[in-house]
């Protein structure tokens, strides 16, 4: 077959500005549309499902503050992402560290619960979380760097083996995360110690300015740190790298390390937020993989990730509630998720590249410049 | 009653090997020409779905197979899409192609939840060559598509190594500018694999519905298979034959909690029995990492990398 035009990719030396800003934007509605045409094919009104959604996931109190709430955990599991993601470290294994977190989290919050305050207690709870998280990865870490085994394999499958060990840790009679005093298997509450007051009425718990505070000290970091500027030289030219004498093993751990404790912190800040407990549904939530996607609609960006967190958290609240209020299957939250992502990613090439459609046997090749 | 239920494991490991060979060999096909299609998983759970309301709405679960292979190359054809023509991140496209994947086919199972498969493919039989003990349930007790699968594997192996076509395949993973300099198409040939390899993982996942799984148990019901068949395609060395090999000692893993529960042995605890597949696919993993072993291992010297011919 022979078409008549062919495509040429120009690559940009600069990004327009307008064009960073209208690319996600215009894949978030490519998808919107996308799944508007699914709802219809399968006999549901998109405008009906659309207008839930927005109104259970932005435009209440209760819609709002859930939003903020679960963008806690999204921005946490979006740094621990891109962070590694920036070094062209691919921990998709996010998901399994964040079930670790909880772990760990819950192990402080029952075992030293009754012997800290809670001006401690709290800060105890989210660094074994974050400690566990980061154990968790130390393996796929090590031999990433040393091995060079890769990451992405297998810290996706540390994660099927931490979804055996929740439903280990709480199925099991007698277990020690187990709440002793219910037939019923479910977790064991942390002590009061170490637990947080939610804000008024609502859902939305003091650490979301944490995982604030942590992402604008981490985009310091990288930013203006020497350490930000090794995995800047790395992530562009390892050979660069090595010539000037970093060592690119120890960084490849170190930020590994972090990635997982951020992961772990989410799992924790459940903890002192509003599981209190392991809750064992957590294993079929996803928020690890959603921090894949903010991520990468924030297109790695540590800022970035505060806003893509926090609309996505609107999405999958507003995909939640669509259940109660329609009969439309909770799940095109999580594809809208996909598919904005897939979309994003066709629009990044319009980002970095001019392109143009030149026609083949046309002496004044014509440009159309997007 | 003992020997039974280890010659009964032994059947059903070689069974589930068959999602695994078939959407190893998907994969392959797609890394063999330079592409990373991490989107496995994600294939497999939507063709699996696709297939069961398609066998559930006609009766036929020809039809289901057809159809659940379909949408596997339509599937991989977005990743084609993204990957060549767009020159996305294979790894982030990959992953957004198992949320997507994941979640379309959740969508879609909701009718399908808590139904059964109403026709199933059965085994075949040979006759008394069936009977024969031991060898019998094992060789010869398998459905079609399973021998099919194996088959496969061996065309497979034979198109890679000794044909023309294999060879331009081969070189496209590995030497891209060489097959341009041809004047062969590098990005057809890799958009063809792509959607080739997901075809294949679309039927496997259309047969683990339609053979293994008694109803829609939405993510459970691929469980991390086509992770598994990833770290598969590295361990077989980027090489069809090694992966019946290594599909069958995977199934092994894969089967024998359910054989020791059948056999109330249960003093290894069933989460550990649980992790078993996912922990022996670790380490196997790295068992096989050297410093620098990428190349040593046969891994297609241009997976991931989109071509870009020197344009300016």
């Amino acid at each position: 077959m022979r078409v008549p035009f062919r495509v040429g990719f120009e690559q940009r030396g600069e990004t327009p500005r307008r064009l960073s800003l209208l690319v996600p934007l215009a894949s978030v509605f490519a998808a919107l549309f996308f799944g508007a045409l699914f709802l219809v094919a399968t006999g549901h009104s998109p405008i009906d499902t659309y207008s839930n959604m927005f109104q259970d996931g932005f435009a209440s109190f209760n819609g709002i503050t859930d939003t903020l709430a679960l963008s806690t955990v999204l921005i946490c599991t979006g740094i621990s992402a891109a962070f590694a993601f920036q070094m062209n470290l691919y921990n998709i294994g996010g998901e399994g560290q964040l079930y670790l977190g909880l772990i760990g989290g819950a192990w402080a919050g029952i075992a030293l619960g009754d012997h800290l305050p809670t001006l401690l207690m709290v800060p105890v709870v989210l660094l074994c979380g974050a400690l566990a998280g980061a154990a968790w990865i130390f393996v796929p870490a090590f031999v990433r760097s040393r091995l060079g085994t890769s990451e992405i394999v297998s810290t996706l499958l540390l994660t099927y083996i931490g979804a055996s060990l929740i439903k280990h840790v709480i199925y099991t009679p007698g277990s020690f995360f187990r709440n002793p005093n219910t037939s019923f298997p479910q977790g064991r509450l942390v002590a009061d110690s170490a637990s947080l007051d939610s804000f008024g009425s609502s859902r939305l718990y003091p650490t979301f300015f944490l995982a604030l505070i942590i992402a604008v000290a981490l985009y310091w970091v990288v930013k203006r740190t020497e350490f930000g500027y090794r995995i800047n030289v790395i992530a562009d030219s390892p050979k660069a790298a090595h010539y000037a004498g970093i060592n690119a093993n120890r960084t490849t751990i170190w930020v590994m390390l972090i990635s997982g404790a951020l992961s772990g912190l989410a799992g924790a800040m459940l903890i002192v937020g509003p599981y209190g407990k392991i809750e064992p549904s957590i294993i079929t939530l996803g928020y690890g993989y959603a921090g894949i996607v903010v991520a990468a609609l924030a297109r790695n960006n540590l800022g970035l990730i505060i806003v893509s967190g926090i609309l996505f958290s609107g999405l999958r609240v507003g995909g939640n509630n669509l259940q109660v209020t329609t009969d439309t299957p909770i799940h095109i939250g999580v594809m809208l998720q996909g598919a904005i992502l897939l979309f994003a990613l066709g629009g990044e090439a319009f980002r970095r590249y001019r392109i143009h459609v030149v026609r083949v046997h046309d002496v004044s090749t014509k440009k159309v410049a997007v | 009653m003992n020997e039974n239920i280890w010659v009964l494991m032994s059947g059903d490991a070689i069974a589930i090997a068959t999602t695994l060979i078939l959407a190893a060999l998907g994969a392959l096909f797609t890394e063999r020409s330079g592409v990373l299609n991490l989107g496995i998983e994600g294939i497999l759970l939507t063709s699996a779905i696709s297939s069961f309301l398609a066998a559930d709405a006609s009766g036929s679960v020809w039809l289901g197979l057809i159809v659940g292979s379909s949408i596997g190359a339509l599937l991989a054809s977005i990743h084609a899409a993204l990957s060549v023509a767009f020159r996305a991140n294979q790894i982030v496209a990959g992953l957004a192609l198992v949320i997507f994947g994941t979640g379309l086919a959740n969508f879609l199972g909701k009718p399908a939840e808590g139904k059964t498969v109403a026709t199933v493919i059965k085994p075949l039989t040979f006759g008394p060559l069936s009977d024969i003990p031991i060898i019998g349930p094992i060789v010869f007790g398998q459905d079609i598509i399973t021998y099919l699968a194996i088959a496969l594997a061996i065309v497979a192996s034979r198109y890679l190594f000794s044909t023309r076509p294999g060879l331009e395949l081969r070189a496209t993973g590995d030497d891209p500018a060489t097959v341009d300099a041809q004047g062969l198409s590098v990005a057809r040939i890799r958009i063809r694999y792509t959607m080739f390899g997901g075809a294949l993982v679309g039927l496997g996942g259309s047969w683990l519905m339609l053979a293994q799984s008694a109803g829609w148990h939405q993510a459970a019901t691929t469980n991390g298979l086509g992770w598994i068949a990833l770290a598969l395609v590295v361990f077989a060395g980027w090489r069809p034959m090694r992966i019946i090999f290594g599909a069958v000692l995977f199934g092994f893993t894969l089967q024998l909690p359910f054989t020791l529960q059948a056999e109330q042995i249960t003093f290894i605890p069933s989460a550990f029995l649980e992790m078993l597949p996912y922990l022996a696919t670790l380490i196997t993993l790295i068992a096989l990492s050297r410093p620098g072993s990428r190349n040593l291992l046969g891994a297609p010297r241009a997976l991931g990398t989109p071509f870009v011919r020197d344009e300016r």
